[in-house]
């Protein structure tokens, strides 16, 4: 094997230096000349997201093990996007409140990115286990951080996460090490046969329920809610979209190349989890008073009409879930941003700390109103296109109830999303001025309005994309 | 020696990861918590092990060293995490940690 070989995991290879690198920086740089470490961080993955255009990409590494092609850098660029975005974010957050600590949080991010990336390309299941535990550890850590309060609050809510997390984890791979074991190979295309007995069945179970816990699917979503709220927001823009996106990649290659002969084991339940994720999600998310944990159930209650996408028919199904897991990393990336911005500011993570903002920074409120809209799919923003096309997809399949139960909560979410529109529009504070933006904070902010405005103005590019990049699933 | 049939080692496999599953939900110590998913992970090393011998194939047996080497990994982001929650709290007891409790 040559090094020409591994020219499919480029970017992954990239982004596994650049950690290394920024390590190594870190080490020789003074104290003062820390905040560079995001700069560096930033343009790298700037450059990386450049180059999944310029370099040659496709092929398989070591006869299929892992396999480049259309489908994993489209999502490696969804996820590099997600991780170039939150880095922007939380730039002067990281700066102030862990000046010691740069090189690790950037680091741990970039080793995380890394198994992201590599993840949807896997096609064995030595590699998988590895990518999938590169992306999930340097999470537990980030989670770890702690907030404003100089390492005093215990990093209770990332212990839960790690707990459930490396639970779930274990019942994956005990999903995963009876499906090898009875196949006697470890290739996703060879890991279930054609006729397959009740103990494949019980083993594709298991390995839904650990997929569950990490996409955060009702009813194993009790972690979502206090890692949201426990966790620094930056880092929390992070790991609500990218590791979902990486667990929807996972769930796709499991299930849809391993186990098409078992979907009379696995759709069944899927749809099950669909139904509960959408009643938990959307009900749940009404009475909540912060902020964040409003935008976890709000996740949860999208990760339902992102499984409608995965369920909904083969190829136009799954090509509406990267559709949709697109515009969702703008408008939740955005949103929980525009949270930070006015948390920074002093103001707090409530919904009433979001009173009188139109008055204060209109620009501000406009971009939290179009995420509200592309977040709650009211015509014409991105998440408008998103939900329309998951909910074709559905209507296609033949499942007509689920796309009137999916309609249905998508009002119940209209509520509230627009509870908070009215916080920002109609409520006032006592507060005057401004809320003061620093401007890597800014300009991701925009880039999430830009590309939530403008996918919901010209969908038809990123739609077809998506089309094409199914392509290399099958 | 005669060889331990394949069955038995997978209905030992199947104890113990049940075990370690039960420990994880019932259990308030949190250090006892993460050993219990040490069990459940080892549970999986003895499936992908016994396999392994069953078909006199050598792929299990790698899947299990890399099952092991990030189960160590894990078992140190948590251990730290414990230490950190210890020294601030003085407890590794779930009930008194008011986030774990739910």
């Amino acid at each position: 094997m040559s090094l020409a070989d591994l020219q499919p995991l480029m970017l992954g290879l990239i982004l596994a230096c650049a950690a290394l690198l920024v390590l190594l920086v870190d080490l020789v740089i003074k104290p003062s000349g820390k905040p560079i470490l995001g700069w560096l961080t930033a343009a790298i993955l700037a450059g990386t997201l450049v180059a999944s255009w310029l370099l040659p990409l496709e092929g398989e590494v070591q006869a299929g093990v892992w396999q480049g092609n259309l489908w994993s850098t489209f999502l490696a660029r969804v996820m590099i996007s997600a991780g170039l975005l939150a880095v922007l974010g939380g730039l002067d957050y990281v700066a102030r409140v862990w000046p010691y600590r740069q090189g690790e949080f950037y680091t741990l991010l970039l080793f995380s990115l890394t198994g992201m990336v590599l993840l949807p390309g896997c096609r064995e299941l030595a590699a998988f286990v590895v990518c999938f535990e590169l992306m999930g550890i340097p999470i537990y850590v980030l989670a770890a951080y702690s907030k404003n309060d100089n390492g005093k609050k215990p990093p209770e809510a990332a212990l839960k996460l790690l707990l459930i997390g490396a639970a779930s984890t274990a019942l994956t791979f005990f999903g995963a090490a009876l499906l090898v074991g009875m196949a006697g190979s470890s290739r996703f295309a060879e890991l279930v046969p054609y006729e397959p007995g009740p103990l494949h069945a019980v083993a594709a179970l298991l390995l839904l329920a650990g997929m569950a816990f990490k996409i955060g699917v009702a009813p194993f979503h009790m972690w979502v809610p206090d890692t949201y709220e426990g966790s620094p927001t930056p880092v929390v823009a992070f790991l609500s979209v990218a590791p979902k996106v990486a667990g929807f990649a996972a769930l796709s290659s499991i299930f849809l190349i391993a186990m098409p002969t078992l979907a009379h084991a696995w759709r069944p339940m899927l749809w099950l989890l669909v139904v509960v994720t959408m009643v938990v999600g959307n009900l749940v998310a009404i009475p909540q008073t912060n902020l964040k944990r409003l935008m976890a159930f709000s996740g949860v209650a999208q990760v339902g009409y992102i499984l409608l996408g995965f369920l909904g028919g083969a190829e136009f199904g799954a090509a509406m879930m990267l559709f949709y897991l697109a515009t969702y990393v703008f408008a939740n990336i955005g949103m929980f941003l525009i949270v930070h911005a006015v948390a920074e500011a002093g103001e707090g993570e409530d919904i009433v700390s979001l009173n009188g903002l139109a008055r204060r920074s209109p620009w501000l409120a406009l971009a939290l109103l179009m995420f509200l809209l592309s977040l709650a799919g009211i015509p014409f923003v991105a998440g408008f296109w998103a939900k329309f096309y998951v909910f074709t997809a559905a209507w296609r399949a033949g499942h007509g109830e689920m796309v009137l139960l999916g309609a249905l909560f998508a009002t119940v979410a209209l509520f509230y999303y627009l509870g908070v529109a009215r916080a920002a529009f109609v409520n006032k504070s006592a507060i005057e001025g401004p809320v003061p933006v620093k401007r890597p904070l800014a300009l991701a902010i925009v880039v999430c309005l830009l590309g939530t405005v403008g996918l919901g103005a010209w969908p038809n590019p990123l739609v077809e994309a998506a089309l094409a990049a199914v392509q290399g699933l099958y | 020696m005669t060889a331990i049939p394949l069955a038995h080692l997978l209905i030992l496999a199947a104890a113990l990861f049940t075990l370690g599953m039960i420990g994880v939900m019932t259990r308030r110590n949190v250090l006892v918590m993460l050993m219990s998913v040490e069990i459940m992970l080892n549970a999986v090393n003895l499936t992908l092990v016994a396999f392994s011998r069953y078909h006199g194939w050598t792929e299990g047996h790698v899947l299990a060293f890399f099952i092991i080497a990030v189960a160590a990994a894990e078992a140190a982001v948590g251990l730290a995490m414990v230490l950190a929650v210890f020294r601030l709290k003085q407890t590794v007891y779930v009930d008194e940690l008011k986030l774990l409790k739910r």
